[in-house]
């Protein structure tokens, strides 16, 4: 493509008169004070405005705003219908058969039909691996008129409405149009039946995204509860401004020039809290599970003796109190999926009520026949909790006579360093940390991190045919409490094989004025439905 | 003259090609892959792979380059691999906010600083030239952030006198448009101050020791006649070239600046792009920065020939 005329003298205009036709205004004069629009800094820049191309959860929320889900899970983390009106399963249990509810349409003025729900579940499935194990037991999704489709499954599959409903990743629903686009190509036009509308013309992409209300969009009746529930459209706007300086978000917040910040620093928050404009408050209360991932493709953790030193080394307070600082916002844990969920369990945990012993990790590391080689640990310094646990893990490691090298980058730096199968120094790794929400922690098989199925699998690439067998048997068990006693016998196993090791759970309060009230407490992303300015 | 104009043309196309070949190989040296961001925090190598194929990545680097350069000598600098638009049109887009941000400095300092070196070289010696040398090495020594977060504190968290953040388009109106750049100029411009103030003050005592002045006090001249028209004029040469050096200082600074204070420009541009390693938007951006580099100091060599006519004339 080239840069024609006209372009060029629209570009040469703006530099010459700075009087473009269009004005690029961002802040709180030139937004103006109005009670129905409501500005806020999210977490980051949103990169891509196409949920099942990306997986970032910045792009979740936004999603959120745009379009609406088949099923939602309330705050127990049940599934609960949400576009659905009703639904009903066969009696041999292989066939789910959905009914859309009436009037459902999309901001263009289309209804939403039941060709729609496919297409949108078929793309979804084909990138979201929650959806791609489910579709593994999916013989076929006949449509049966505009308002009703089937899902007729080849074998039994326990967690079909969970995993249509499910907070992260989710199955947004959008035209059919657009979900017929090749997964791993993004969707042109953004067009959704969610309650609000994405206003392309007065965004300005890296700066600013504004969504205006969906005057047609129908809510759910009931009491909003989770991702189901009533999503009312209060505000008339809401502008997101990309505002990565964490400075300036807070002094702007204080200021009143904008009305909600996702992710202020927790150095900040006792600032904040002394702030009568503004408030704090925990969104999601499960928050994130930090942990580290080792690389079982080469030395020394290809040894499960090493991978078990590593247990040894660990000391989760002393991370989360140099992270976080205030003890209300952490948390230590055991568990493989997450504490405070419904799979939390405490088998095979003598090694947390041991606690951090270098001597034995020194051992452990010999038993394992360490030769003393580097030891690579990828140190993302722009992440503080991250950095810190990198900084603080290479110093245990030393203390266990372990050679450890931090590898310093950005975070962009470490997600590609990361994905290098080589070994250590031809530009691979040993260690990295990160962190998960809890939310999809808890399950087996959302999260992608518990898979043990070698190279195929996720970055660390663990190895485990046992504990594949038990996420397989999990997907089939068709109550919670069925569920629960597998995760419990996968835990007895995975303390053994150390598929990662557990670096404490953590909660991030967002902050917002104090005349803005009904945010919901949701995992994984920031609803703004229900949200209204006083 | 207009040999020297065709052959500096002729250097700024050899200048920039070196620039784009630089460019090019310092963001592909550097660690981070676009492909691992897409794919996000639970991607597997294998979804990593596929994406960077996909995107062309994985092709040679020497025939990504030759693709680019080919494209970018028509004026396609590519698309944003995040967001798939243009990156010329995103250029374009926050073209507006930087340029008014760095006129503004500009205008800003020249006025402060040209005014406070001619009154330290007329008053060298005195508090009055202690007093900006003093002022000029702290504007040098202040980090643009630091400065920038003060100002805030002070103006607009403290007197809420301005905004702390954001951007007011000049066709939105003239008074909103300069109360949203006050603070960002000011923080931008003191290192540009102290620069050119320090130039101007020495490049006027140079010319306030020469013969001629004297000869002008002689016949009478009154001293501020001195100063303007015969000393500065004089002095205009050094002050222009560190002007023009001094616009990298800007752009360096426009970057942070616009970070600090929110504004939606092509500095803020760029280094969203540096975060999410989006290749074609780096490489746009500093390519049209360096560019904008080169024609200023092109302008700079050719203004001397109006400065200093005898130039004009080799």
């Amino acid at each position: 493509m080239s840069a024609s005329r006209r372009r060029f003298l629209q570009c040469a205009a703006a530099a010459g008169v700075l009087l473009s036709s269009r004005p690029v205004s961002v802040g709180a004069q030139s937004l103006g004070r109005n009670r129905g629009t409501l500005k806020a800094v999210m977490q980051a820049d949103l990169r891509s405005f196409d949920p099942v191309w990306t997986t970032a959860t910045i792009t979740g929320s936004h999603a959120a705003l745009v379009y609406d889900t088949l099923f939602g899970l309330d705050e127990q983390l049940a599934p609960q219908p949400q576009m659905v009106s009703r639904y009903g399963l066969s009696d041999d249990k292989l066939t789910y058969t959905f009914e859309l509810r009436d009037g459902l349409r999309f901001s263009d003025g289309s209804p939403v039909t039941s060709a729609d729900c496919v297409a949108s579940m078929r793309r979804w499935a084909a990138r979201d691996l929650a959806g791609q194990l489910l579709f593994q037991s999916v013989a076929d999704t006949p449509v049966k008129d505009d308002r009703t489709f089937q899902i007729v499954l080849r074998e039994r599959y326990g967690l079909v409405l969970d995993t249509l409903g499910k907070t992260s990743n989710s199955l947004w629903i959008m035209r059919r149009k657009e979900a017929e686009t090749d997964p791993t190509q993004q969707i042109s036009e953004i067009v959704g039946s969610g309650p609000y509308v994405f206003n392309r013309n007065a965004t300005k992409m890296g700066a600013i995204y504004v969504y205006d209300r969906n005057d047609s969009y129908r809510p759910r009746e009931g009491a909003p509860s989770g991702t189901t529930g009533a999503k009312v459209a209060k505000l008339d706007r809401i502008v997101w401004e990309n505002m990565p300086d964490e400075q300036t978000a807070i002094a702007a917040l204080q200021a009143g020039e904008i009305d909600f910040y996702e992710t202020p620093p927790i150095e900040f928050i006792d600032q904040l809290e002394s702030d009568h404009g503004v408030k704090t408050e925990v969104l999601n209360k499960l928050g994130n599970v930090g942990f580290i991932r080792l690389n079982w493709l080469h030395p020394p953790f290809n040894n499960q003796k090493a991978r078990e030193a590593m247990l040894y080394v660990i000391n989760q307070t002393d991370i989360m109190k140099a992270a976080f600082g205030n003890e209300k916002y952490f948390r230590t844990c055991n568990s493989l999926f997450g504490c405070g969920t419904n799979m939390e369990n405490h088998e095979n945990v003598g090694w947390f009520d041991h606690g951090q012993d270098l001597k034995k990790a020194a051992a452990l590391f010999k038993e394992a026949g360490y030769d003393g080689r580097p030891v690579v640990i990828l140190q993302p310094t722009n992440l503080a909790l991250l950095n810190t646990t990198a900084q603080l893990l290479a110093e245990w490691l030393k203390q266990a006579g372990v050679n450890a090298q931090l590898a310093a980058s950005d975070w962009g730096g470490v997600v590609a360093r990361r994905a290098v199968q080589a070994p250590p120094e031809q530009g691979g790794w040993n260690i990295f940390a990160t962190w998960n929400p809890t939310s999809t922690f808890a399950s087996p098989v959302s999260f992608p991190g518990h898979a043990a199925n070698g190279t195929k699998g996720f970055i660390g690439w663990p190895e485990n045919a046992e504990w594949e067998a038990a996420r397989r048997e999990w997907t089939r068990a068709e109550t919670l409490s069925e569920r629960q006693e597998i995760a419990k016998k996968m835990q007895a196993n995975g303390w053994n094989f150390v598929p990662e090791i557990l670096t404490g759970q953590f909660v991030a309060p967002v902050a917002y004025r104090a005349n803005v009230r009904g945010f919901l407490s949701i995992s994984d992303l920031i609803p703004f439905w229900n949200v209204e300015k006083t | 003259m207009l040999r020297v104009i065709v052959n500096r043309i002729g250097s700024i196309a050899v200048v920039m090609l070196l620039v784009a070949l630089m460019v090019f190989s310092l963001i592909h040296m550097a660690p981070g892959d676009p492909a691992a961001i897409i794919a996000g925090d639970n991607a597997t190598s294998e979804q990593i792979a596929s994406i960077r194929d996909r995107l062309g990545l994985g092709n040679p680097l020497p025939l990504q380059f030759l693709n680019w350069i080919f494209a970018a000598s028509r004026g396609d600098l590519g698309v944003s691999i995040f967001s798939g638009v243009p990156v010329f049109g995103l250029i374009c887009e926050r073209l507006e906010p930087t340029l008014s941000l760095t006129l503004i400095t500009i205008v800003i300092a020249l006025m402060i600083a040209v005014t406070a070196g001619v009154l330290a070289a007329a008053n060298a010696g005195s508090w009055i030239d202690r007093a900006v040398m003093a002022l000029s090495i702290l504007g040098f020594s202040a980090p643009i952030f630091v400065v920038g977060y003060v100002l805030i504190y002070v103006f607009a968290i403290q007197l809420k006198w301005l905004p702390v953040q954001g951007y007011a388009s000049l066709s939105a109106g003239i008074l909103d448009w300069l109360r949203h750049l006050v603070l960002p100029a000011l923080s931008l411009g003191l290192a540009y101050v102290a620069l050119i103030a320090r130039i101007t003050r020495t490049a006027m005592l140079d010319v306030l020791a020469e013969d001629y002045i004297r000869t002008a006090k002689a016949k009478g001249v009154s001293p501020d006649g001195i100063l303007i028209k015969h000393a500065l004029r004089n002095a205009g040469i050094p002050i222009v070239t560190v002007v023009g050096i001094g616009v990298a200082l800007l752009i360096g600074g426009v970057v942070i600046t616009e970070s600090v204070f929110n504004i939606p420009g092509v500095g803020r541009l760029v280094v969203d792009a540096i975060s999410k390693r989006d290749y074609p938007i780096i490489q746009g951006v500093t390519l049209v920065f360096s560019g904008v580099y080169v024609l200023i100091n092109l302008m700079v060599d050719l203004s001397y020939g109006l400065i200093d006519p005898r130039i004009g004339r080799r």
